[in-house]
C-alpha cells in the first residue's frame, strides 16, 4: 500500500459544495479507513459499524475541520478512536482481562469467513493481536499503511520519538512470537 | 527467528462482494439525515460580541464619570485653600520673572507724588528677596 497524499482539491470543494466534497471524501478514503479499522477490530461486522460511525462523525464535524491537519490524518484519528472505542466496549462486554482479549481475537481468525490468509499470515496476525493496543496501532499504521512518523504523530497525538520506539518494540515482540 | 519481511505482503482479510460500493452509498445516505454540529448563527449571537463591548465601554464611562465627580470637587477645594493660604504671595513672587514683576510694580504705583517713596519700598523689598541690585536699577 502506498500513502495517500493530502488532497487540497477536496478540501477546497468541501468549502464550496459540502455534499459533493463529502461524497468524494467517502469514495477516496472509505477503503483505506476500513482496512485500518479491520486490522484493529478483526471482525468485518465490527469494522463495518466503526467505518460508518467514522464517516458520520466526520460529517457532523466537517464544519469544524479547518485544514489545520490534513483531511487524511484527521479521518485516521476519527477512525482510530472509533476502533478503540469498539474494542473497549468489547472488553467490557466480554468481561475478560485485557491480556486474554488478544487470544480471543486470534481464535476468531481461524475459520473466519472473511479471513483468507496462509499459515504465515495467520501467525503474523496472531502476533500482532497480542501486542498492547497502542503498539498494535503504531505497528499497523507503519507496516501496512506505510504512514510516516510525522503523519502518525498527528493521528495519535504522540511524539515521533515515542512512536519510533513503540514500533521498534512491536517489531521485536512480533519476531520473537513468530519464532 | 523468522523476519517480518519473509512474510508475503498480502492482505489476508476479505470483504463481501461490492462491499465498498455499497457501504459508500449507505454512508452518503445515512449522513444526509444527520445535521452538522455547526449551528446557524442567529442575529443575537452575531451581535452578542459587539453588545458586550458596548456594555463594557458604557460601564467604563459611567464609572469614570462617577469617579471624576466624586474626586474633582475635593481637588478644586484643596487648590483654592492652597491659593488663599499665606504662602501664596511668596510662591507667586519666586515663580515670576523680573519683567512681569516690574509691570506689576508700575501698575501698583498710584500717583506721581508717591512714586519715589513707593519705589524705595519696592527696591527694599526686592533686595530682601535677594534680587541682584544691578538688575533692579537697570529695570527702574
Amino acid at each position: 500500500m502506498t500513502a495517500i497524499k493530502p488532497d487540497d482539491n477536496i478540501s477546497e470543494l468541501l468549502k464550496t459544495d459540502l455534499n459533493k466534497g463529502f461524497r468524494l471524501v467517502v469514495e477516496k478514503y472509505s477503503s483505506r479507513l476500513y482496512w485500518h479499522i479491520r486490522r484493529l477490530v478483526i471482525l468485518h461486522e465490527d469494522a463495518d459499524d466503526a467505518l460508518q460511525n467514522t464517516f458520520i462523525n466526520a460529517w457532523r464535524s466537517m464544519g469544524e475541520f479547518r485544514n489545520e491537519s490534513s483531511l487524511y490524518t484527521w479521518l485516521y484519528t476519527i477512525a482510530t478512536n472509533e476502533a478503540l472505542s469498539l474494542i473497549n466496549k468489547r472488553k467490557r462486554n466480554a468481561a475478560v482481562s485485557i491480556d486474554n482479549l488478544g487470544e480471543i481475537f486470534a481464535n476468531s481468525l481461524e475459520g473466519n469467513t472473511w479471513f483468507d490468509g496462509d499459515e504465515a499470515q495467520l501467525k503474523l496476525q496472531n502476533a500482532i493481536l497480542h501486542l498492547p493496543d497502542k503498539q498494535r496501532i503504531v505497528f499497523n499504521l507503519k507496516y501496512f499503511d506505510e504512514m510516516t512518523y510525522e503523519e502518525m504523530s498527528k493521528v495519535l497525538k504522540t511524539s515521533e520519538g515515542a512512536l519510533k520506539a513503540s514500533y521498534h518494540h512491536a517489531v521485536k515482540k512480533i519476531e520473537r512470537m513468530l519464532g | 527467528m523468522q523476519k517480518l519481511n519473509e512474510i508475503p505482503d498480502k492482505n489476508p482479510f476479505k470483504v463481501p462482494e461490492n462491499y465498498f460500493e455499497d457501504v459508500n452509498k449507505k454512508i452518503i445516505s445515512v449522513t444526509s439525515g444527520y445535521d452538522q454540529k455547526i449551528k446557524k448563527i442567529g442575529l443575537y449571537n452575531r451581535v452578542k460580541p459587539y453588545l458586550l463591548i458596548a456594555a463594557s465601554v458604557t460601564g467604563f464611562i459611567i464609572l469614570s464619570y462617577t469617579a471624576v465627580n466624586l474626586l474633582i470637587p475635593n481637588r478644586l477645594t484643596s487648590q483654592v485653600s492652597e491659593a488663599i493660604s499665606d504662602d501664596y504671595p511668596e510662591t507667586y513672587i519666586n515663580d515670576i520673572d523680573i519683567f512681569t514683576l516690574e509691570e506689576n510694580v508700575a501698575s501698583m504705583v498710584p500717583s506721581e507724588e508717591g512714586s519715589e517713596a513707593n519705589k524705595k519700598d519696592i527696591i527694599d523689598y526686592l533686595l530682601l528677596e535677594n534680587i541682584e541690585i544691578s538688575d533692579i536699577y537697570e529695570q527702574l
